[in-house]
């Protein structure tokens, strides 16, 4: 399995629901407690999986903003399990999820520098890396309802921006929504082979007027001769 | 594969169903608590509202409970201390509640309209409505006032529904959707939601808003709009649609008012006004018959178009001729309105011919039996599947009532009002035009108002005001300044009562109302006027009563505070009386119920408000001998009847739980709505869910139900004689009251039309827009519009700052640099702001995020927070009186003339570098002093309700990089 | 990147320490070594231990979790950060042997010696390869990802070596034209290939905020990064002194680290007090330090074009 997202761009219109959902679950999750730093003071700053970052594509009035969440892409090749000296991070063989072993950190941040998606954030009262684990925790609990199997970024998105599944398996929503829209993935120059793709806007769809455009046009009123319809 | 641990200890876990309160939209949740401390909220997959889904606000419901702003017991202002200075000592609940009863009472049997009681962002005006009647002041009203009562009002006067909690876009079947200046505020995921449908479907998404962020990013169209000029392109569209004559010609005849004759006579009493027979009746000209015809009756050939004479020998016209006429005009046509809208001629008229072919080539038909009023059976619904939602934009412009109106107007011509794909209204709308409810006015000691103190006039006589024409209520709602004030003008009753005009009153109660800050303009004037005092030394609001769960700002100022609970801990109704949660083809309502235990001496407003109602001795709130009628609040919802089997909450009526809608009391009703996921719904049958205006199945359901009180079919109003009738009284033509003052007589002129007019908005008619050349508005963060109380700690990672955004290109040629900081000024004051520079947004308007700026030490926020040090408010340069001219009109509310509907977009500033040195925001306040008892704020928040589960794992799997793929 | 001071202090200082203790071995197994003594070989490969020492001490002070650091040495499979704990703590028992051996054999090089001798020569210089590697093989962060870096680190470890090398024979009193051209040659070569990775990051490659966020047709401008306050990621690699000051640096860089200490030691071959040395050894120290803030400093990671960072 090569479990990840699909995240639309087309819909995502940028509200952060999944930010906080995933800071909201994972606060108690296999991974938590999430430290929030001078939560009430100046510079509010905690650790967060998953942030909406905000870009304008194209200069005014031809200019479109773009939403685009960021977390763990889940690559491939990830260079931050190759980085790790301590083996606390690690990709999964069953699913490709890519984790950190909170107990084996040693909080070199070396992960961090190898990861150009910004997806690992150092806790600093735990000393340790922390990052997206796709709610492994939510994933495979079989307690949950199969519905709610999903990351908690997932089941909260209300523009359902938000695809969860396995890329291997070419049936799944997400090859084939990747495979129909388009799916791209963020700097694949770098060839870490991300995981998580992200569709592109669609484009507008063409609605055509020649077809209610009347070559003479209505002037006045007197220029209308009634109809007998019924009421 | 290595064996995962249990991560979660299910069974040391509750869940509870209850229903969000970060924001007004109520979506159903399910909370998982454990340890007595919320594990997650997650969305309600059952809930109509939201489906599943949850917002920003919704997932940090945890730091709403975790607040360290929550008040924790009741307060009040420490004898000898000035009002203001933050002195406060707590009060046990009973010493709270005997001194308020013996002072409400005194005013109660003196002089009712001395309280006046105002609520902010709560959900429940039907009950406090009920108990302003029941006290006996006319002095109550919600935040509508500031809010969309433009939308609410324009929506009701003219097709008996409206925007957002009203009616709804067909996200499932429109092709073409028009969303018009929505700031990311209501609704929040019932948009976000239809938006991603209709566009998974291929739909058409134009959004108008001069700000393209939120869900203009998403559209495929966005139209840069200059602020306050919607009403133009919406009739310059018209204009466009009539020239290619394409409009729902069937449509207009059968289901509007399109063919009613209007006299014709300019200058004499009438001019304007329907004709009618002598039952009242409205007349239409019967093109087979060649006369006059009663235009309700079916089956008559009324012509569309034409000048008539009537019996009387007066000219008549039908609406559609006079609409066509007005509309036609050139002053219409899209090269002459483009200038001033900023949108190119050639985008208007596409736009308008694009509606065109979707509405009528691409019309879709659903088959189904249904019965018209009239009792006619028709074998399909045909719609047309053109929707649009606004808000904002359109509401908080003082021609916001107008604009909306065209907006609607639009919609109507195209045929697209509750009809399949079209925009369709949610139960218990439609109502009449305009609902049969009329504004209270008169008020005696120790007696309820014959009716609520809010209504909807349908011609000056239905004004609140005496017979000088003076107001009658505080806030000026239902005078000559606003008189179709349905919603209240809650932004000027501290202005009002601390200048005493009308009158002073004795004691202001708020509710969830932040008025001495973020919910006033003007607020730093506004502050001043709550520690105003007379000249006998007491204050010019002698006593004010605040209840609030957080530690807002207007804390600061209250006399006596009545600390209100979390959501998470209280009973509540979403009631069918007030604004319920139904969708379009549902009734649906609510409750909430306690998913934790307070842990502080709080209890819920309408658990005392209840209280009071016993402790005063209102009647529908006393036995005939005087003794309290209700135990509590929820014994309250549970009995009280508004007329015989109609209550609060709609399910599990009767006294097994066995009616819907209409049925006695059951006494198990609650436990039915929490065994039920703690909401209720109705569905329609296929036959009742469109055309419900005039479709009789559904008219039958909604008499029954109490939604209407007559299946008579619902008219829509293209043409509103309600609007003309007040036109007539500022012309001096009306039987009826009429305005003396100069003043009042032109507005209600220059404002008023029975069709949809535009006007420029106020504050431009009276400032120099040369000296202020930019609009400067609000948007709302989607992740926290609604939720600005508590300074959640984990949304305001998010933005604890605002920004001015400006455009690039013009703040550059203006040597404005990004991040740098520059001084906005009005007509009225002067702000310090910090500057971030974007592509989209039109290059005229500045925005910035509403109520992020916080007084520093409110809140439960360190005194450098963001918030106060780097955050501000525009409200300071918001005058809650039109700019100052030294005319009749300097003394008259910033908000629209008709409702009334505070004109907060209508801003215009001036803006200019800050110079070297001069950064932070600006003014700064004296930080407000902590409350007593209240806990420091952590320097860390570490939350978890139970110790991570660590993944086993093997030495070998330390020992490599991880498998890759298996 | 944000310069943390631990790293400086632990790249330049064991860098230095693993240049000074392999050319002395070096010199020494090869009997290059100008009439060594026991005592001063001593107290170079001791102050070359000490530098190590201080240096890896140092680089743990950055380590936010320091109880689980012993773990570094379990991925050398594919971490060159676990490589290099690997290499420098294989490194110590045969430089303390070598050490130890000295005082028991005099200055006479047995086997045993030339063993032991060679493999501390070759895991010291193998470690400051592996430490360059760390940083090369970092693809996010363009101005590193080069074989420069190694190089580099090599050079200027080897050249801060030479030079320290040079000052503690001339503070022992010798006076070998050998050892400072030695020095003289090695930091005039680190200079040149400064200059070279300077001129290198010149140019802008890899990543853009167009490939970052897939829209490659039209300009992409940062309207919002989604939260106001710094996070741990603006506060690890949001670090940017300006070009300014990145400028002010390099001249440091050369005029403390390269240029003063040719002139000194060039003073010395001109017949100048071979004090001179332990200046030249003070300014390439203070010199290569800048050099080593401006490694992080200038160094631009690629998730700050999520940031609105341009390059």
């Amino acid at each position: 399995m090569r479990l990840g997202l699909v995240i639309d761009l087309d819909t995502c219109v940028g509200c952060h629901a999944c930010a906080v959902a995933c800071k909201q679950w994972n606060t108690s999750g296999t991974t938590g407690p999430l430290t929030d730093e001078s939560p009430y003071g100046a510079a509010p700053s905690g650790v967060w999986f998953n942030r909406v970052r905000h870009y304008e594509v194209g200069d005014y009035p031809h200019t479109k903003t773009v939403n685009m969440p960021l977390s763990c892409m889940h690559c491939d090749d990830a260079a931050c399990v190759t980085v790790c000296p301590t083996g606390a991070s690690y990709k999964r063989g069953e699913d490709g999820i890519v984790l950190v072993d909170q107990d084996k950190c040693m909080g070199c941040s070396l992960c961090a520098w190898a990861c150009p998606y910004g997806a690992r954030e150092l806790d600093p009262r735990d000393g340790v890396m922390k990052k997206c684990t796709l709610c492994i925790d939510r994933i495979y609990d079989d307690a949950l309802a199969p519905e709610d199997r999903q990351p908690a970024c997932v089941i909260t998105c209300p523009a359902h921006a938000r695809h969860f599944g396995d890329f291997d398996d070419p049936d799944s929503a997400v090859s084939r929504l990747s495979r129909e829209r388009g799916g791209r993935k963020l700097m694949p120059e770098l060839g870490y082979e991300p995981t998580n793709t992200y569709l592109p806007p669609r484009s507008a769809p063409a609605v055509p007027t020649a077809d209610v455009r009347r070559g003479s046009l209505m002037s006045s009123v007197k220029d209308w001769v009634n109809k007998a319809i019924a009421r | 594969m290595t064996a995962l641990p249990a991560f979660e200890d299910h069974d040391r876990q509750q869940t509870r169903y209850t229903t969000c309160y970060m924001c007004a939209c109520r979506c159903g949740i399910k909370v998982t608590v454990e340890n007595n401390q919320v594990r997650f909220i997650q969305g309600n997959r059952n809930h109509p509202v939201n489906k599943g889904v949850l917002c920003a606000k919704g997932n940090a419901g945890i730091m709403k409970q975790q607040s360290p702003a929550r008040l924790r017991y009741p307060m009040r202002r420490k004898p000898g201390s000035e009002r203001g200075s933050g002195e406060f000592e707590p009060i046990s609940w009973d010493e709270a509640l005997d001194q308020l009863t013996e002072r409400l009472a005194r005013i109660r049997a003196t002089d009712p309209k001395k309280l006046a009681f105002f609520t902010g962002r709560d959900q429940m005006q039907a009950l406090t409505g009920l108990w302003a009647a029941q006290f006996g002041t006319i002095n109550w009203a919600a935040h509508g006032g500031f809010c969309s009562v433009n939308m609410a009002a324009a929506g009701l006067y003219t097709m008996g529904h409206a925007f957002w909690e009203f009616g709804d876009p067909d996200w499932e079947r429109t092709k073409y959707f028009m969303l018009w200046g929505v700031a990311e505020d209501h609704a929040s995921n019932p948009i976000k939601a239809g938006i991603d449908t209709l566009k998974r479907r291929g739909a058409k998404f134009v959004s108008i808003n001069p700000v393209r962020t939120g869900y203009q990013a998403v559209a495929d169209e966005w139209v840069p709009i200059r602020p306050g000029t919607d009403g133009l392109l919406a009739l310059s569209m018209v204009h466009v649609l009539l020239r290619h004559d394409r409009f729902d010609w069937d449509y207009l005849v059968r289901y509007t008012n399109a063919p009613w004759l209007v006299v014709d006579t300019p200058g004499q009493k009438g001019h304007g006004l329907i004709l009618r027979d002598r039952d009242g009746n409205p007349l239409a000209w019967d093109l087979e018959l060649g006369d006059m015809v009663d235009a309700s009756l079916p089956e008559i050939l009324p012509a569309l178009f034409g000048d008539y004479t009537a019996p009387d020998g007066r000219p008549v016209r039908t609406v559609m001729s006079l609409l066509a006429e007005r509309y036609l005009d050139d002053a219409y046509a899209p090269e002459n309105i483009a200038p001033r809208c900023g949108v190119p001629a050639e985008q208007i008229e596409r736009l308008a011919l694009e509606m065109a072919h979707v509405a009528f080539r691409e019309a879709i038909e659903i088959e189904c039996e249904w019965t018209d009023a009239y009792g006619r059976t028709h074998d399909r619904f045909v719609g047309r599947p053109v929707s649009m939602h606004a808000m904002r934009g359109i509401s908080a412009h003082s021609n916001g009532f107008q604009t909306c109106r065209a907006i609607h107007l639009l919609q109507i011509l195209l045929g697209t009002i509750d009809v399949p794909g079209g925009h369709l209204s949610k139960p218990p709308y439609p109502r009449h035009i305009p609902p049969g409810i009329k504004p209270a006015r008169d008020m005696a000691p120790n007696t309820p108002l014959k009716s609520p103190p809010l209504g909807f006039p349908t011609g000056p006589e239905d004004l609140v005001i005496d017979a000088g024409g003076n107001p009658l209520r505080l806030d000026k709602a239902y005078s000559w300044d606003a008189p179709l004030a349905n919603h209240g003008l809650m932004h000027m009753v501290i202005t009002n009562a601390v200048k005493g005009d009308p009158y002073p009153i004795d004691t202001l109660m708020l509710y969830m109302a932040n008025m001495s800050w973020n919910s006033t303009m003007n607020t730093a004037q506004v502050m001043g006027m709550l520690r105003e005092k007379g000249e006998d030394g007491e204050y010019r609001i002698p006593f004010l009563v605040v209840s609030d769960a957080f530690h807002a700002e207007i804390v600061n100022f209250a006399d006596l505070v009545l600390p209100d609970t979390t959501y998470l801990e209280r009973h509540d109704t979403i009631s069918m009386l007030d604004r319920p949660i139904s969708e379009p083809h549902a009734a649906a309502d609510s409750i909430r119920q306690p998913v934790l235990e307070p842990d502080r001496d709080v209890r819920p407003w309408q658990e005392v408000l209840v209280e009071l109602a016993g402790r005063l001795g209102f009647p529908a709130f006393t036995t005939g001998d005087g003794a309290r009628r209700y135990a509590s609040y929820q014994d309250f919802i549970v009995n009280f009847q508004k007329e015989p089997g109609i209550g609060f909450l709609a399910g599990w009526r009767g006294a097994q739980g066995q009616n819907s809608l209409r049925g006695d009391p059951n006494p198990n009703q609650w436990q039915e709505y929490a065994d039920h996921q703690c909401f209720f719904v109705h569905h329609l049958e296929d036959s009742q869910k469109y055309y419900r205006f005039c479709n009789r199945d559904y008219l039958e359901l909604a008499r029954h139900a109490g939604w209407v009180g007559s299946t008579d079919p619902i008219v829509l109003e293209l043409y509103s004689e309600t609007q003309q009738r007040f036109k007539l009284a500022g012309q001096g033509l009306y039987d009826g009251p009429m305005p003396k003052r100069p003043e009042h007589k032109a507005r209600l002129v220059n404002h008023f039309d029975p069709l949809p007019i535009w006007y420029a908005p106020l504050e431009q008619g009276r400032v120099d827009l040369e000296a202020y050349p930019f609009h400067a508005i609000t948007q709302r963060p989607m992740f926290m519009y609604h939720s600005w109380d508590s300074q959640n700690a984990w949304l305001r990672q998010i933005c604890a700052q605002n920004f001015l955004y400006m455009n690039r290109g013009r703040a550059t040629s203006m040597g404005i640099a990004d991040q740098s900081w520059v001084w906005v000024e009005s007509h009225h004051g002067r702000i310090r702001v910090q500057v971030k520079l974007m592509e989209g947004v039109e290059p005229d308007t500045v925005w910035t995020w509403n109520a992020l700026g916080k007084q520093s030490g409110a809140w439960g926020l360190a005194r450098d927070a963001d918030e106060s040090r780097k955050g501000f408010l525009l409200n300071h340069l918001i005058s809650e009186l039109l700019p100052q001219r030294g005319d009749g009109l300097d003394n008259v509310t910033n908000s629209d003339p008709i409702t009334g509907q505070a004109a907060w977009y209508d801003l215009r500033v001036r803006i200019t570098p800050a110079k070297p040195g001069e950064v932070g925001a600006w003014p700064q306040f004296e930080p407000v002093r902590p409350l007593p008892g209240m806990p420091d704020s952590p320097d860390q928040v570490r939350y978890q309700t139970h110790r991570r589960v660590n993944l086993r794992r093997s030495l070998w799997d330390v020992l490599t990089r991880g498998k890759g793929r298996a | 990147m944000h310069p943390a001071l631990s790293v400086i202090l632990f790249t330049v200082l064991s860098g230095a320490g693993y240049g000074l203790f392999s050319l002395v071995t070096l010199l020494h197994l090869t009997g290059l070594y100008p009439a060594p003594g026991p005592t001063e070989l001593m107290t170079q490969l001791g102050l070359a231990l000490a530098l190590i020492t201080f240096g890896l001490f140092s680089s743990t002070l950055h380590l936010h979790n320091p109880k689980n650091a012993w773990r570094a040495v379990m991925r050398v499979r594919t971490s060159w950060l676990s490589r290099e704990a690997v290499c420098a703590l294989s490194f110590y028992p045969f430089a303390l042997i070598y050490l130890w051996q000295i005082p028991r054999a005099g200055v006479e090089v047995g086997p045993l010696m030339v063993v032991v001798g060679g493999m501390a020569l070759f895991l010291a210089l193998l470690t400051v390869f592996t430490t360059g590697m760390i940083y090369a093989s970092l693809k996010t962060i363009r101005q590193w990802n080069t074989a420069l870096t190694p190089a580099n680190y090599l050079l200027l470890g080897l050249a801060l070596g030479a030079t320290a090398l040079a000052a503690v024979h001339a503070g022992f009193g010798g006076r070998s034209e050998g050892l400072v051209l030695l020095a003289l040659g090695l930091v005039l070569l680190a200079g040149v290939m400064k200059g070279l990775y300077y001129l290198w990051i010149r140019e802008v490659t890899g990543p853009s905020l167009n490939t970052a966020t897939g829209f490659t047709q039209a300009r992409v401008r940062l309207l919002d990064q989604g939260h106001t306050a710094g996070t741990f990621l603006t506060r690890e690699f949001g670090f940017d002194p300006g070009a300014r000051r990145i400028f002010r640096v390099r001249l440091g860089v050369f005029g403390f680290g390269f240029l003063l200490p040719l002139l000194l030691m060039g003073m010395v071959l001109a017949g100048g007090s071979s004090l001179w040395l332990a200046l030249a050894l003070v300014s390439a120290l203070a010199g290569i330090g800048l050099e080593r803030w401006l490694f992080f400093a200038e160094a631009r990671h690629g998730v700050m074009l999520y940031h609105g960072q341009r390059t």
